[in-house]
């Protein structure tokens, strides 16, 4: 398991566009990924899950990749969220 | 900020069959426009394919969320379809979509990924899906939301932890007390917690205050912030520095608003009511204070009138069945009957004074209630200084000027008492004010209501006049003047006119006079129920209760409309019951009992005719109403 802490940067957080293409990019990896935000865990691949968790600008986020291509796993996600998730 | 709020019943609508997801966003705009959440619908519609054009909103599960930030959005708002059937919305799954929520939020504050998340929160649920597919009607699917809601959401979620006390606390509040009061609420406390300030605001919003301030939060507070364009409850902020503001200023500038109230040039308010004029000091127009003030007292005497009206319609209802004479005794001639006729007419005694007593409260608080109350009794037995136990009543009218006038007349008070030693401080609220005030609004009322028996003695003169000539004309007028003033000089004139004229077996004038008093009450229910715009919401939901009333001959339940915009109801009552009088009498309708409305029909000579008159009068005042009155803006 790898996990690294990331901080949401795009002042609209993670509204529904950028949950779309977050949720998509992980879906591609075989292992479990979650975010932990506020000490709860939502599931990465979830577009549902993420959107519900409410994730604002300026919220820290900890990426927890467990399984297979783990490491490639959490590089894209924490690259996605701190370049901006595309916005 | 609850979705249950954002959504209603207007912006619902159920089981449709959408043939594309063009179509599915048309109907979602349609019913957002409904709402009134849109101020340009062009643009909002544009931006919403311009979300879809960077890929679908439909998140699967059946579920699509089309939205749009923009400013053409009006206020912040949901709309909802259902499509059992389900839509092809270009799903990520692929799947067909059947629960379709359109949000509109507006350009400022983070309402929009609160109510997206909030929304998905609840939807992950799969029974509260299949719940929201299953609802039948809109109220349905808004109580399957608002269970939900409440189960994941309870009440006042996010207050700031409290450290040490609040630094500043404030209250919002607005005339709905839907929306806007809990922005501003929400935009307060965020502000305070961004500035690290802990900041706590209650909500006086529909359902009650909410997150109510305590006596030691309130003696702990450095400042306190009232956001509202309603009167709250004031006296617990004595000593305390203050800021009184509009509620869109709480949403806008919360923090100016902090630092202002922080600063030494906030004012600290001192409750005697004197001053609750100058802490207004962001201007509010004169006319909206007093729209407030007269809002105050209308929808305080509501209560009164539909209570006592319903009671009175219940005596003529069972007069009815126990087949009671249809004489001037129907509606008392039975025992049952006469409780009802009694405690239904004790509770419209109240009606008047309390109308005033509100607006005197409003203007200048606990002392104000006082004058305002005493000087809607003084006009309602039309006292004068030369019959002080009554002569002629002023009615409504009489009140509405004797609550303003009293409510000036005590703040005028309170203003020359700021000469008085400090020593007489304490006796100021509990003996001269009231003393003084009394005997101010005694005076003015006595001095007032002699006005009112002339007005009566010479309409009575110019009826008697009028008998010879044209009797279409006669009763035009006669209804008209029902109409007027609801129990004032007028009204009074009509009816003492039609009582006497049944004395003298002319019965055709007291149908005239009783039609004109029918319609007023029955053109202001027709017009809440097909011109639903141009009243508000406690105006609407009481306007069932007019049909009631209009048909019973209880003008009065028209009195709370007219005295919330007397220059465009009362003409339009006017001209609705003048017709009908006047048509009355061209048909040669006559009645023998002196009330009773729609229960006495079978004694009314003529009477299809009679129904006629009645129709056409009241559908003219309703399209007046429609024509005069303004969109009311929630």
């Amino acid at each position: 398991m790898v996990s690294k802490k990331v901080t949401v940067v795009n002042a609209m957080g993670f509204h529904m566009r950028p949950a779309t293409s977050f949720a998509g990019a992980m879906g591609k990896y075989p292992c479990d990924i979650k975010l932990r935000v506020g000490g709860k865990d939502v599931n990465a691949k979830s577009l549902m899950n993420i959107i519900a968790a409410c994730i604002k600008c300026g919220t820290e986020v900890e990426v927890i990749c467990d399984g297979e291509r783990e490491a490639e796993a959490l590089a894209e996600a924490t690259g996605m969220i701190e370049s901006g998730l595309g916005e | 900020m609850r979705i249950t709020d954002l959504l209603s019943e207007k912006s619902i609508s159920l089981n449709r069959t959408l043939s594309s997801k063009a179509e599915a966003i048309d109907a979602l705009i349609a019913l957002h426009e409904e709402a009134g959440n849109l101020n340009d619908r062009e643009t909002y519609k544009a931006q919403i394919l311009a979300r879809e054009a960077q890929g679908s909103t439909a998140v699967g599960d059946g579920i699509a969320i089309p939205h749009a930030k923009t400013s053409a959005v009006a206020k912040p708002g949901l709309a909802a379809i259902t499509a059992p059937a389900g839509v092809d919305y270009e799903s990520l799954d692929g799947k067909p979509s059947d629960l379709l929520f359109m949000i509109a939020a507006p350009e400022d504050g983070n309402l929009h990924l609160e109510v997206l998340s909030r929304l998905m929160t609840l939807l992950m649920d799969e029974t509260f899906r299949s719940d929201l597919l299953h609802a039948s009607t809109a109220a349905e699917f808004l109580a399957v939301i608002d269970r939900k809601e409440a189960e994941k959401y309870p009440e006042t979620p996010e207050t700031v932890v409290k450290q040490d006390g609040y630094r500043i606390l404030a209250v919002t509040a607005c005339p709905t007390g839907i929306a806007h009061t809990y922005m501003a609420a929400e935009a307060l406390e965020k502000a305070g917690k961004e500035m690290g300030i802990p900041l706590k605001a209650e909500t006086n919003g529909s359902g009650g205050a909410k997150n109510v301030l305590t006596k030691q939060e309130i003696a702990d507070a450095d400042g306190i912030i009232i956001a509202a364009d309603k009167s709250v409850e004031m006296s617990r902020f004595d000593g305390k520095k203050l800021i009184s503001v509009k509620v869109s200023d709480g949403i806008k500038k919360p923090k100016e608003l902090i630092e202002r109230v922080l600063s030494d040039q906030a004012p600290v308010y001192h409750h005697s009511g004197a001053k609750a004029a100058d802490s207004g000091e962001e201007g509010e127009s004169f006319g909206r204070k007093i729209y407030k003030h007269l809002m105050n007292g209308v929808s305080n005497m509501l209560p009164f009138v539909v209570a006592g009206g319903i009671f009175i319609a219940i005596a003529f209802l069972i007069d009815t069945i126990m087949g009671a004479p249809q004489d001037s005794n129907f509606g008392t001639a039975t025992p049952v009957a006469a409780f009802f006729k009694t405690i239904g007419n004790a509770a419209f005694n109240f009606m008047v004074p309390v109308l005033a007593g509100f607006i005197g409260l409003s203007i200048a608080d606990r002392p104000g209630f006082l004058i305002g109350l005493v000087g809607g009794y003084l006009a309602t037995t039309g006292a004068t200084f030369m019959a002080v136990g009554g002569d002629v009543p002023s009615g409504f009218l009489g009140a509405l000027f004797a609550g303003f006038v009293g409510g000036y007349l005590m703040l005028g008070l309170e203003k020359l008492c700021d000469k008085l030693p400090k020593a007489l401080e304490g006796i100021k609220p509990v003996l001269i004010y009231p003393l003084v005030g009394l005997g101010m609004i005694a005076v003015v009322m006595c001095a007032v209501n002699p006005f009112m028996g002339m007005i009566n003695t010479g309409l009575t003169n110019l009826l008697n006049s009028m008998g010879q000539s044209s009797k279409v004309l006669l009763g035009i007028v006669l209804g008209a003047m029902m109409a007027i003033d609801m129990g004032g000089p007028f009204n009074k004139a009509a009816y003492v006119f039609g009582t006497a004229a049944i004395a003298s077996g002319n019965y055709d004038i007291m149908a005239a006079v009783m039609i004109g008093g029918m319609v007023p009450p029955l053109g202001i229910a027709l017009a809440t129920t097909f011109f639903k715009s141009r009243f508000n919401a406690q105006e609407r939901k009481s306007g069932p209760v007019n049909y009631i009333m209009g048909l019973s001959f209880i003008t009065e339940g028209a009195i709370p409309y007219a005295a919330s915009d007397p220059l465009r109801v009362i003409p339009s009552c006017m001209v609705g019951a003048g017709v009908a009088g006047g048509l009355s009498m061209l048909f040669n309708c006559t009645l023998m009992a002196p009330h009773g409305g729609i229960f006495v029909f079978a004694v009314v000579g003529n009477w299809p005719y009679y129904l006629l008159s009645l129709v056409a009068g009241s559908i003219v005042t309703m399209v007046m109403l429609a024509l005069l009155k303004k969109k009311v803006k929630e």
